[in-house]
């Protein structure tokens, strides 16, 4: 199998000022078992009079167990996309479906990892996998193998009454990916959660992220700037361009799920990875 | 230890025990930036490099305990010593400057006074009573205009105007609206003190990490939860810390309201012992704040730190 690079959302750049308004165009077909589908999906930023297009038409969509990048440069717009589809920002116009159903705000069935400095700092490494158990309501039986489970999947075990503060980095992002998993989320998104940390823990999450998709099957939807961090970890991966936001690439992975670093050698990687970059610039 | 600069010019500086150990390591730093070529004076490896200055005089420095607590002993000293010396040449003046020990006598009597404790559980009541309110609504408004962009425009003009109105100056009128009982003391320590209170607890909400928020929201809190959960427990350090800082000013309302109108409290004796010029009582019972201050202060401390571990800086 070759990589395909097929370009997609091919819109004109002078719709700048012709705003479609809502229902003029009806959701795009959702596609076959697509767990999220984004239509049409604009933001605009109005600050003291300029007018900022920060997102522009915007279509996407993440089957059932899949791992999907947004890729793109800083100022791309792509962590304001995930904001609107974790419901903390509304869109200017467009919707967000999950199962169907329309995203108006934040709920723990989209569970979300930020850059950093997102964990609780008054509570334990426990206490804050346990935080959106609690606020659920699960039973005290329930929230504890929960918790327990995590830690475990994790390798938290040894830290479970640790402050955040007495953690490194990549742990801290460790157990904010178990917190937002806890609940049992029926997506995960991602907010470039390795975006802080030094280049080999930034290896050694993606590998573990790797492992927890493949043990989980959990669906992903990862923001990231780092092209070889899309490539090896995705299904498939849109490439957005900045000013206006929009999506310029659809790109699927010719890898299946069973994938270990050892793709970071195959001559497909190299050459997706390397067209990529070119891409971004 | 001397209290010396260690400078390029002063290689003797060299041993001293704490610049000892950095200094080795920098100067086998082979990636310190040359500057040799700009001055061709040097000989290579004779001079040295940057300046060290000595740990009592490096700005943020850090103190090893023991000259931590010699300070502290020192700076203490140097106002008993002062005292002393202004009290002994006082002369014909020893009226009007009492030395300390007749000051101490003069607390010594007071604790043998029986009145002294019902004085000093009367100005404590009031505190207790009129600061409790303060922090109360302090918190309540505080957290509410940190939180709702709704709410800190509505009371952001009030606010602005009503905290320049000195509160001393309602003294009057508070006795007139609350006659001469308890009721005018508390109020004027509420009104001294609650707009401190609110602006710095405001702050306090306002610098809950957005992400913090998110991450509540997105694990399916509720505003409810996320105001209580997050909002109010991020806060509670700089709640406990607006109280520990505004208590100076209760204490000011205090006196002013038992200086002019009351039958018994602290400032009210110091009114008192004015009228029969004894000025040790006086400065007797200025100690006395001073160290409920001083109690209380660490009191609120203990209290942040107790209840908020994580945010110990």
């Amino acid at each position: 199998m070759t990589p395909t690079l097929s370009t997609t959302a091919t819109l004109s750049t002078d719709r700048r000022d012709s705003h479609r308004p809502d229902g003029d165009r009806p959701d795009a077909p959702r596609p076959d078992g697509a767990k999220l589908v984004v239509s049409s999906v604009t933001k605009v930023f109005r600050r003291r009079g300029s007018i900022t297009e920060a997102l522009q038409f915007v279509d996407l969509h993440v089957d059932e167990g899949e791992f999907v990048c947004l890729l793109g440069a800083s100022g791309c717009g792509k962590s304001t996309l995930l904001s609107i589809i974790g419901g903390l920002e509304e869109a200017t116009s467009g919707s967000v479906r999950v199962d169907g159903d329309l995203v108006v705000g934040p709920g723990a069935d989209r569970g979300m990892v930020f850059q950093g400095y997102s964990l609780f700092p008054w509570a334990t490494v426990a206490q804050n996998i346990d935080w959106g158990l609690q606020v659920a309501r699960w039973s005290k039986d329930r929230r504890r193998d929960r918790v327990d489970e995590l830690l475990g999947i994790m390798s938290l075990r040894e830290f479970a009454n640790a402050l955040p503060r007495e953690l490194s980095g990549g742990m801290r992002q460790r157990v904010a990916i178990a917190r937002a998993l806890a609940p049992e989320p029926d997506l995960l998104l991602l907010d470039e959660p390795f975006g802080a940390l030094d280049a080999q823990t930034r290896r050694h999450l993606q590998d573990f992220l790797l492992g927890l998709w493949q043990r989980t099957g959990t669906t992903i939807l990862m923001v990231t700037h780092d092209v070889e961090e899309a490539v090896y970890l995705a299904n498939r991966i849109y490439v957005m361009s900045a000013r206006p936001g929009r999506i310029t690439q659809e790109v699927t992975i010719p890898f299946d799920r069973n994938r270990g670093a050892g793709i970071k050698r195959d001559p497909r990687f190299l050459d997706l990875r390397d067209r990529l970059a070119e891409l971004l610039g | 230890m001397s209290v010396r600069t260690a400078t390029a010019a002063a290689p003797s500086a060299l041993v001293d025990e704490f610049a000892e150990i950095e200094l080795v390591s920098e100067t086998t730093n082979p990636w310190t930036p040359s500057r040799k070529a700009s001055s061709s004076t040097w000989t290579a490896g004779a001079g040295m490099r940057g300046r060290r200055h000595h740990p009592l005089l490096r700005i943020r420095g850090s103190l090893e305990i023991r000259w931590r607590v010699a300070l502290s002993v020192a700076g203490l000293a140097v106002i008993v010593v002062g005292w002393f010396v202004a009290a002994s040449r006082a002369g014909s003046g020893a009226s009007l400057l009492p030395s300390p020990m007749a000051v101490a006598k003069a607390i010594a009597h007071l604790w043998s006074n029986h009145t002294f404790v019902g004085d000093l559980w009367a100005s404590s009541q009031r505190i207790l009573l009129g600061y409790s309110i303060s922090v109360g609504l302090g918190s309540i408004f505080g957290i509410a205009i940190g939180t709702f962009v709704s709410v800190e425009s509505f009371f952001e003009a009030q606010i602005g105007f009503l905290r320049y109105i000195p509160a001393s100056a309602l003294t009057p009128v508070f006795l007139l609206w609350f006659g001469i009982g308890e009721s005018p003391k508390v109020w004027l320590i509420v009104v001294g003190t609650v707009f401190f209170n609110v602006l710095m607890i405001a702050d306090a909400a306002r610098a809950v990490p957005r992400e913090l928020l998110h991450a509540s929201y997105t694990l399916g809190g509720g505003r409810r939860t996320t105001l209580r959960r997050v909002i109010l427990r991020h806060s509670l350090p700089g709640i406990v810390d607006a109280a520990r800082v505004n208590l100076a000013a209760a204490w000011l309302m205090l006196v002013v309201a038992e200086m002019l109108a009351a039958d018994k409290g602290l400032a009210y004796q110091i009114v008192r012992a004015q009228r029969f010029r004894a000025v040790d009582t006086m400065f007797a019972l200025l100690l006395v704040f001073g160290a409920i201050g001083l109690a209380s202060d660490l009191f609120l401390r203990w209290l942040r730190n107790a209840t908020s571990p994580w945010a110990r800086p």
